[in-house]
């Protein structure tokens, strides 16, 4: 049996930027990175990006390490593999073709999977999800031939695609359960702000609406609606939010809630496992609390965050997170937790009528998160806010007067 | 290169003497931020503009443009010669 020092499972951002950080520590360890797709490290936020889909940026350039870089640190890239099972007592991970792969320590950087589609017919040719470059390819081959397309849900995936299908000259719907977009992230006034550049940006969106079947022969030709509405739809993409990849971990004693559950040193439950990225939910030190935070940004950070303690270098994950995402001439950023709850205090920044509209959230005296719509410029420095944890108390006012300067409350 | 903004550095003693940014290329990932705040902020169109071209160290600044996840980021140095991406 293969033993390897460090074993990381995952071989995303998240796991190949853990990869990266131990050999600037350890120069002579051994190290193992298994990964369930058979590509080198890519970019997975370019898969959702249309200059990529449309070609104007080189194919080649989605990836962002060459099998050499694997070669020359050392590296050995187990591409291709998934693992099944995990024996924390005996240390060692088991592969879907039974070969086992022994540990002295172990990340679990396995990620998420796109929710898919149960309705009648989504199985068929044509009906797409986005996680994996593969995914991207289909939706690539079938852009070229597709003149109706279908966007299913209310967040980024959606939104970036429904970007594309018009850049691609198709006519395009957007189906959404909720009564506005990015329900309940967003608030109204700014899902409002979204549907209307969707909507000047020639996307039919459809609200309340949801899917019934998929109908056609081997590929997809139409979509039923709930409501009998039958749309003719040649390309359909579902972006309907993520589910976990910790099943095969819950035999093994690993606390495993929404995600693998982990301390701010990014240790899970069990000895010598650590976790990063979009399946850790770990204890967030700016926030007080155990967040999962599924973004790039998040995900090579907490990589790192993870190996240098996996290198016996001793470091919280402290970070305050953000997103942002663009399209149809609209920009939209998430910033720390911009989630909803009862005892946040909302301040508005600008206004839907002035395009350029801002919500930070606050609880106690202090900013949790932000939420900007054309106001990415602000993304910064509210992140500083709320990493040096600003009492903004007495400065209410002052917030949501939207020329004010927020870089003066800084220290 | 086509919509690109170039940004000079003069930090005694680094090797790093021009920071461009690809406007098309650039998603607003912000990556490059949460390696250096002080070197990067976010403009209204989402795309990062550099407020400190010598407010970080040379490897800082390589490791800010390697974590872009579309390789906007471009560093040269003295004599014109591209550093980053390699």
């Amino acid at each position: 049996m293969t033993s390897y020092k460090y074993l990381i499972i995952g071989g995303g951002i998240a796991g190949v930027t853990a990869a990266e950080t131990i050999r600037t520590k350890d120069t002579t360890g051994s190290i193992g990175l298994i990964s369930d797709e058979p590509y080198v490290l890519y970019s997975r936020v370019m898969l959702s990006k249309p200059n990529f889909f449309l070609g104007k940026v080189p194919f080649d350039q989605i990836y962002l390490k060459g099998k050499e870089w694997y070669e020359t640190n050392h590296i050995d890239f187990l591409g291709g593999k998934k693992a099944t099972n995990l024996d924390t007592a005996k240390k060692i991970v088991t592969l879907t073709d039974g070969s086992q792969l022994g540990y002295e320590k172990l990340l679990l950087a396995t990620g998420v999977d796109a929710r898919r589609s149960t309705i009648p017919g989504a199985d068929k040719k044509n009906v797409h999800c986005l996680r994996t470059l593969e995914d991207g390819m289909k939706i690539m081959a079938n852009l070229k031939t597709a003149t109706h397309a279908i966007t299913v849900g209310g967040g980024f995936i959606s939104f970036e695609m429904a970007d594309l299908m018009r850049m691609a000259n198709m006519e395009t719907t957007l189906l959404l359960r909720e009564s506005y977009f990015w329900e309940p992230m967003l608030d109204k006034k700014s899902g409002d702000m979204i549907e209307k550049a969707l909507v000047k940006g020639g996307v039919k969106v459809l609200k309340n609406s949801e899917a019934a079947s998929i109908n056609g022969g081997e590929c997809v030709e139409s979509v039923t609606l709930k409501d009998g509405t039958t749309l003719p739809c040649e390309l359909i993409i579902f972006g309907i939010g993520v589910v976990g990849t910790t099943d095969w971990l819950k035999r093994d004693g690993i606390e495993v809630k929404r995600g693998i559950v982990a301390n701010e040193f990014l240790e899970t439950s069990a000895p010598d496992v650590w976790t990063a990225g979009d399946v850790a939910e770990y204890n967030d030190l700016v926030l007080g609390e155990h967040v999962i935070m599924g973004n790039w940004v998040n995900g090579r950070e907490q990589g790192r965050v993870a190996a240098l303690n996996m290198a016996g270098d001793k470091r919280p994950f402290k970070f305050v997170s953000f997103y942002t995402t663009q399209g149809f001439g609209t920009t939209i950023a998430f910033v720390g937790d911009a989630s909803p709850g009862p005892d946040r205090q909302i301040i508005e920044r600008g206004s839907p009528e002035a395009n350029s509209f801002g919500r930070i959230l606050i609880v106690g005296k202090e900013i949790i998160g932000a939420t900007l719509i054309n106001r990415t410029s602000e993304m910064t420095v509210i992140s500083r806010l709320i990493d040096q944890n600003i009492d903004v108390s007495g400065k209410v006012q002052e917030l949501g007067d939207a020329k004010f300067d927020l870089k003066s409350l800084l220290k | 290169m086509a919509n690109t903004r170039e940004y000079i550095r003069t930090k005694a003693g680094s090797k790093i003497a021009k920071i461009v940014i690809d406007r098309d290329l650039c998603i607003g990932a912000a990556s490059c931020i949460a390696v250096s705040a002080a070197t990067y902020e976010l403009d209204d169109e989402n795309k990062v503009i550099v407020n400190g071209p010598d407010a970080t160290d040379d490897d800082t600044l390589v490791m800010s443009a390697e974590s872009c996840p579309t390789k906007a980021i471009f560093l040269y140095d003295k004599d014109g010669k591209q550093i980053y991406p390699k």
